[in-house]
């Protein structure tokens, strides 16, 4: 089946669920409908429209049985994450289900019982392909991924943390590392607090790294005071970004994997991106652009984002013009700004720096501009709060700076 | 600290403050020799990066001279270089750094001495405020095989 008839299909089944949904309303909601009615009219931006974007892969009639030189082995690990990357693994809808006839999934923390135990006894390379979601953060983080690294053929960095470093990688931005994280965590925050000086009384219990109790030995891994990204650690073949990687995304993931496990289809390159577009996510937006000034930054919640409107001619602040596309701008539709968890597009080296260069020359010069003083432009920027966080949300790990410095009191 | 010598990335924009420059130069103004020069089509093609980058390699200040307002050989670039560099002076002062390490100033390009005055007093704030900061982030990796 072609591309092209894979989306009618899609679509004509879209528009008949769709329909059979308005059918299936039951009349006691017929009250509620009809005060919602005009919001939902004019909500249809782009949520109806044409797929854009990234068309996912054309899987064709996928996994017909093993493939011909028997099941290949898959695992799946999560590292510094959240967990919401291994969820997404199951936006693959019903096709899931058949992943099973074409891999054994050695591993998967979070739904098949394969240990560490159970890697360490594979030869070196037995695993195919190997995901890995969630940043560098602690020593069995590490440990696993270069263990993983070491017994597989393909890894994939998955998700925005293993990327760029993700959310978990804002920790880089605390000064004083794991201690003052580690102290601020367990003895300031005020549950904790609490807990510290009713059970403990007052004598601050904090994780150690190893403990002994009657039974034996107890360990934790070590924190690192920096949060890496995967391919700071270990050499990754692929990249799929994404805050998780859209079902779009990831079924050219499986593309990759099926067309080489059972038509001996050449792996793309190594060190490819893969699902996502060579534009950036502003380009593949739906809203209609007016290139307009900021004159005063706002949050998406302070206006009317129910339209056709870009974000940023609203003054709201979006990363889209720097941020890699292939979401098929699955925020932007719904009002929500783009905040670059698909990292930087391929003409950007550093997103947060990029980004707020755009954003920057997008505040208007007035007549008395050649009057103004450094202190009024400080003012008109400092509308922008914690640019930091806001232009590095998800890609600390990966630029210039990578972490806070200390001036030492100065 | 006396003897602490700074590394300093100027960038100048080619209209003014690269013209002044050279004038310092050709009037044999005295000044410190801690800055090396880059030279720009205009302040607004110096992309925050670039900065970024300075600082990450270890650069102890970066100074940006452009043309002043109203002056700009281009309209507009320096009004848009101030404000991605006031910008740029915020994410700096959040990632740690003291602000007064990036500088951003106006010279024109009959302005030699005021190019000497912008580079002595930067010269002298840095050796103030010691060595940059940055610590290079020592990646797992390298401590690992290095045992």
């Amino acid at each position: 089946m072609s591309l092209k008839d894979w989306w009618a299909e899609r679509k004509k089944k879209r528009a008949e669920s769709k329909e059979a949904k308005v059918e299936a309303a039951p009349a006691s909601a017929s009250a509620k409908k009809t005060v919602e009615a005009p919001a939902s009219e004019a909500s249809v931006c782009a949520l109806d429209s044409e797929p854009i974007g990234l068309a996912a892969a054309d899987l064709g009639e996928l996994m017909p049985g093993a493939p011909p030189g028997g099941k290949i082995n898959m695992a799946v690990y999560w590292a510094a994450a959240c967990g919401g990357c291994d969820v997404s693994l199951l936006d693959i809808a019903d096709r899931i289900l058949t992943v099973k006839d074409m891999a054994n999934i050695v591993m998967w923390p979070i739904a098949v019982d394969g240990k560490e135990k159970d890697i360490q006894a594979l030869e070196d390379g037995e695993i195919t392909v190997c995901l890995i979601n969630g940043a560098i953060r602690n020593e069995e983080n590490e440990h696993m991924a270069r263990l993983l690294r070491q017994k597989s053929q393909i890894v994939v960095a998955y998700g925005s943390c293993a990327t760029c470093g993700g959310t978990p990688a804002l920790a880089n931005l605390v000064p004083g590392g794991v201690n003052e994280i580690i102290k601020y965590v367990h003895d300031e925050v005020p549950s904790t607090k609490d807990f510290q000086e009713t059970y403990h009384k007052g004598n601050y219990v904090h994780p150690q790294t190893s403990t002994e109790v009657p039974e034996g030995t107890l360990t934790l891994p070590k924190l690192y005071d920096t949060v890496y990204a995967l391919d700071q650690i270990i050499d990754v073949d692929y990249y799929l970004p994404g805050c998780p990687p859209l079902q779009e995304s990831i079924s050219h993931l499986l593309k990759v994997v099926v067309d080489f496990a059972y038509h001996g289809v050449a792996l793309p390159p190594k060190g490819t991106i893969v699902g996502v577009t060579s534009k950036t996510l502003c380009e593949e937006c739906p809203r209609e652009k007016k290139f307009e000034r900021i004159t005063e930054v706002k949050e998406p919640y302070e206006v009317d984002t129910n339209n056709n409107k870009c974000l940023v001619d609203m003054g709201i602040i979006c990363l889209g013009s720097s941020t890699m596309g292939g979401c098929g701008a699955a925020c932007t539709r719904v009002g929500q700004p783009c905040r670059g968890c698909y990292g930087p597009s391929p003409d950007v080296q550093e997103l947060g720096s990029s980004a707020f260069t755009a954003i920057a020359s997008l505040f208007p010069v007035t007549d008395e501009e050649s009057q103004m003083s450094e202190e009024d432009i400080d003012n008109i920027m400092k509308q922008i709060k914690d640019p930091l966080g806001y232009f590095y949300a998800f890609s600390m790990s990966k630029s210039l700076i990578m972490r806070a410095v200390d001036e030492g009191g100065q | 600290m006396a003897d602490f010598e700074p590394k300093i990335v100027s960038f100048c924009c080619n209209w003014c403050s690269y013209a002044g420059a050279d004038g310092a130069g050709v009037a044999r103004l005295q000044m410190p020799t801690n800055f090396r020069i880059i030279r720009t089509m205009c302040s607004a093609r110096i992309d925050p990066e670039f900065v970024l980058r300075a600082f990450s390699k270890g650069a102890d200040g970066v100074m940006i001279l452009g043309c002043h307002p109203a002056d700009c050989h281009y309209i507009g670039g320096n009004y848009r270089a101030r404000r991605r560099i006031s910008l740029l002076r915020i994410v700096l002062e959040q990632y740690g750094f003291d602000p007064r390490r990036l500088k951003l100033e106006w010279v024109s390009a009959s302005e030699s001495t005021k190019f000497q005055d912008t580079v002595t007093g930067f010269v002298n704030t840095i050796k103030e405020l010691g060595p940059t900061p940055l610590v290079k982030v020592e990646l797992p990796a390298e401590a690992k095989e290095a045992e």
